[in-house]
């Protein structure tokens, strides 16, 4: 085994079809789509190279709302992390400190993962339907029938709506992450615990949390980088709708790209995409490492 | 760069970029292969006769809900009967998922050799980067002769000519009588009937007009013809095609109208999150007494399972100022056939758009789906009345401008799409609504 490991030939040809692969299908798209942002280009004729001009396009004398569509997935971002979370992570804590039915639970809060998100987002249209919708239908049962909403429709209520089937769907995710990471924790370092007069909160966040850190910074990881780059269910739900309200930057560089034909601009809000979902990887690196050291 | 490899590139690109935000949640509407094929045709002893070409053809008709379904399979198989020499291997996807995916076939040069597409500027692309056949060449009088004048000046640029119409759609405004009768609601000759005809409506908790808003051509549908009514042709018609300005007090007042109706009550509940065949619902069950949309929708109405083909009646649209007439309508010709620039059979192509043009046509006139472009033979006895209401209520029409959206280029259709729907969602004021559209006549 050290032999190969040494031999810098073995190790460089069992690499090159992984760093091939890689460079084929994702470095070289994101290099061309770097590209493709300086150019004016419609996708199908002669492109023109103008610099930054996509990029300032993005933000300055913007028309078509993409600061509003950065600023609805920031919102997100947060809902996902201090809310979605913190549910997860309640549920988590909840099933490791065994209940009954366990397993059964378990599953149960993993089935809105294995769901076609299509399915989701069918199934929650018909929740949030303004005539036969179950939700309006129940609040009119129970006499709150002025609390009753054109949930997606309207633009007031249509981006929180939206969010909620995302939230919903991966919390079960994000659950048996953690889950299993509190699972993994010795049981004699609990035992320590029980036997020092530790309480179930005090173990919960003195000895759990801290040993399960590096899980809880993968699930903020997955969590922040996929509501940047959030897409499928707000495409079903209200593809943007209703007027630009519920749009995020990558509903909207879909439509730019292959509605409005602007190649150059939709791959400008790409770049961007891909800059942002970097930063914050590297943002939660570096915020977790502190919190591992201390 | 040659301008193949800069396109590969950025086609997977693109591919990579849809993929990985959209991860396994595909949602493409079903599209449905069909190989429509002719199995008298190859009969074992004619084996001098030429092998059969192979053309393929790309449409939009996937759905039962289309009312040209029917009429287009039926020219299909008729072609197939025909021209055994031609075999034809059709692909149908749904409208919204085949813009997207025509566009993406047409850039790589995967384009099938006919294909369905629209006119006017949302053509424009493709005929500036010389991906459709001019068919000046293929076309004789005696063709030309056939079609209805001025048919083909949506597809012509600079003198040529790059596809062929079959039908021609016009926004019609419909009115159930019944429920006008029932409600003793006056039909609407002016607008101040209109919303005293939204407002009665409105009043006996009837929604009055029928909007999909989510799908934003629908609103667009309103919208076209409040400013064709309130600014008149001309002054929408500079506009659009950059000679003139959308900050004009008439194109203002056209969009503060859509405002008041809405103010009014005068479409459905929670429009915004509703898509047209959801809104169309209730207008088919007989329970909303207006609507206004393309002349296609007769073909549903007309329908024989049809709750209301009795009780529709087609009006123009009630006049909003002096400055425009009665018998200017919104439509046009703008659904057409298109040959691609890159395909191996170029006579055989043009002689099947030829013939799928004049006889669908025919079909679609039959179907109560359009009015025809080609000078059809039928006899009228089968034409169902609406149509025929149809026929006569645009007999006298002045001038059609074509849907705004179809009119418009690309990037310029979509932001009068987006600010629609914003101006529908009284996110930004009239006012501001034209300054944002006007953006599109002054940037370079």
């Amino acid at each position: 085994m050290d032999r190969v490991f040494s031999d810098k030939k073995a190790i460089f040809i069992f690499m090159l079809p992984g760093i091939l692969f890689f460079l084929a299908i994702i470095a070289a798209p994101v290099i061309m789509s770097a590209y493709y942002s300086t150019q004016n280009w419609d996708g199908i004729g002669k492109s023109a190279f103008t610099g930054l001009e996509n990029f300032k396009k993005l933000f300055v004398h913007n028309v078509d709302g993409f600061p509003l569509s950065v600023r609805n997935s920031f919102i997100f971002l947060a809902v996902s992390v201090f809310i979605q979370l913190p549910i997860s992570l309640f549920f988590a804590l909840l099933l490791a400190r065994g209940v009954k039915w366990e397993g059964f639970f378990r599953g149960a809060y993993f089935v809105p993962v294995i769901i076609s998100t299509v399915v989701i987002g069918q199934l929650w249209m018909k929740i949030y339907h303004p005539e036969y919708g179950l939700l309006n239908v129940v609040l009119n049962n129970i006499g709150l029938g002025g609390l009753t909403q054109k949930w997606l429709g309207d633009s007031k209520t249509a981006l929180f709506a939206s969010f909620v089937p995302i939230l919903w769907q991966y919390v079960g995710y994000h659950m048996l992450l953690m889950y299993a990471a509190i699972k993994s924790v010795s049981p004699d370092i609990y035992e320590a615990a029980k036997i020092d007069g530790s309480g179930e909160l005090s173990t919960a966040f003195r000895i759990t949390l801290p040993l399960i850190t590096p899980m809880l910074k993968v699930s903020v990881t997955f969590s922040a980088v996929g509501s940047l780059k959030v897409f499928d269910l707000i495409y079903v739900l209200t593809n943007g709708g209703p007027a630009g309200t519920t749009e995020v930057p990558s509903t909207l560089m879909v439509k730019t790209i292959f509605m409005s034909n602007q190649y150059g601009y939709g791959s400008a809000m790409a770049v961007f995409i891909i800059a942002e979902c970097l930063l914050f990887t590297a943002l939660i690196n570096k915020l977790f490492g502190k919190v591992q050291v201390n | 760069m040659s301008k193949i490899a800069k396109r590969i590139p950025g086609l997977i690109l693109a591919a990579a970029m849809l993929f990985s935000i959209t991860a396994c949640g595909g949602s493409t509407a079903g599209s449905d292969n069909s190989t429509v094929s002719d199995s008298k045709a190859g009969s074992s002893e004619a084996s001098v006769q030429k092998e059969p070409v192979t053309l393929s053809l790309w449409h939009i008709w996937a759905a039962d809900s289309e009312s040209s379904k029917a009429p287009f399979e039926k020219v299909l198989a008729d072609f197939q009967t025909a021209n055994p020499d031609i075999k034809l291997k059709v692909d149908a996807t749904e409208n919204e998922t085949y813009k997207t995916k025509i566009r993406a076939a047409v850039a790589a040069n995967e384009a099938p050799d006919i294909f369905f597409y629209w006119s006017g500027g949302y053509m424009k692309s493709f005929v500036d980067a010389g991906k459709l056949l001019p068919l000046n060449d293929y076309l004789d009088d005696e063709t030309r002769s056939r079609q209805l004048t001025g048919t083909l000046s949506n597809m012509t640029f600079d003198g040529k000519i790059y596809g062929l119409a079959h039908s021609m759609s016009v926004g019609t405004f419909f009115i159930n009588k019944e429920l006008f009768a029932q409600n003793n609601v006056k039909i609407p000759e002016t607008y101040e009937d209109l919303t005293a005809a939204v407002k009665a409506f409105r009043a006996k908790g009837i929604t009055p007009m029928a909007v999909g808003a989510k799908d934003t051509w629908c609103i667009d549908m309103y919208l076209d013809i409040l400013e064709t009514r309130q600014a008149g042709y001309d002054a929408c018609y500079k506009a659009l095609t950059k000679t003139g300005s959308f900050e004009d007090p008439d194109i203002i007042e056209g969009a503060r109208k859509l405002q008041e109706l809405i103010d009014m009550g005068a479409f459905t509940d929670g429009a915004q999150g509703v898509t047209r065949d959801e809104s169309e619902v209730p207008f088919y069950e007989g329970k909303i007494p207006m609507y206004f949309n393309g002349s296609w929708t007769i073909g549903n109405i007309m329908r024989p399972e049809s709750k209301i083909k009795d009780k529709i009646q087609i009006i123009k649209f009630p006049k909003l100022s002096d400055k425009s007439d009665i018998n200017d309508f919104t439509g046009g010709v703008s659904e057409i056939f298109v040959v691609n620039a890159n395909t191996k059979f170029k006579d055989e192509s043009v002689k099947a758009i030829k013939y799928i043009s004049e006889n669908f046509a025919k079909e679609v006139y039959l179907a109560g789906a359009g009015l025809p472009t080609w000078k059809v033979s039928v006899d009228e006895s089968k034409i169902d009345p609406l149509t025929k209401e149809l026929v006569k209520l645009t007999q006298d029409s002045k001038t059609y401008t074509l849907w705004w959206n179809t009119l418009l280029e690309g990037d310029d259709s979509q932001l009068y799409m987006n600010k629609s729907a914003e101006l529908f969602a009284k996110r930004i004021t009239p006012e501001q609504f034209v300054k944002d559209l006007q953006t599109m006549n002054t940037k370079k």
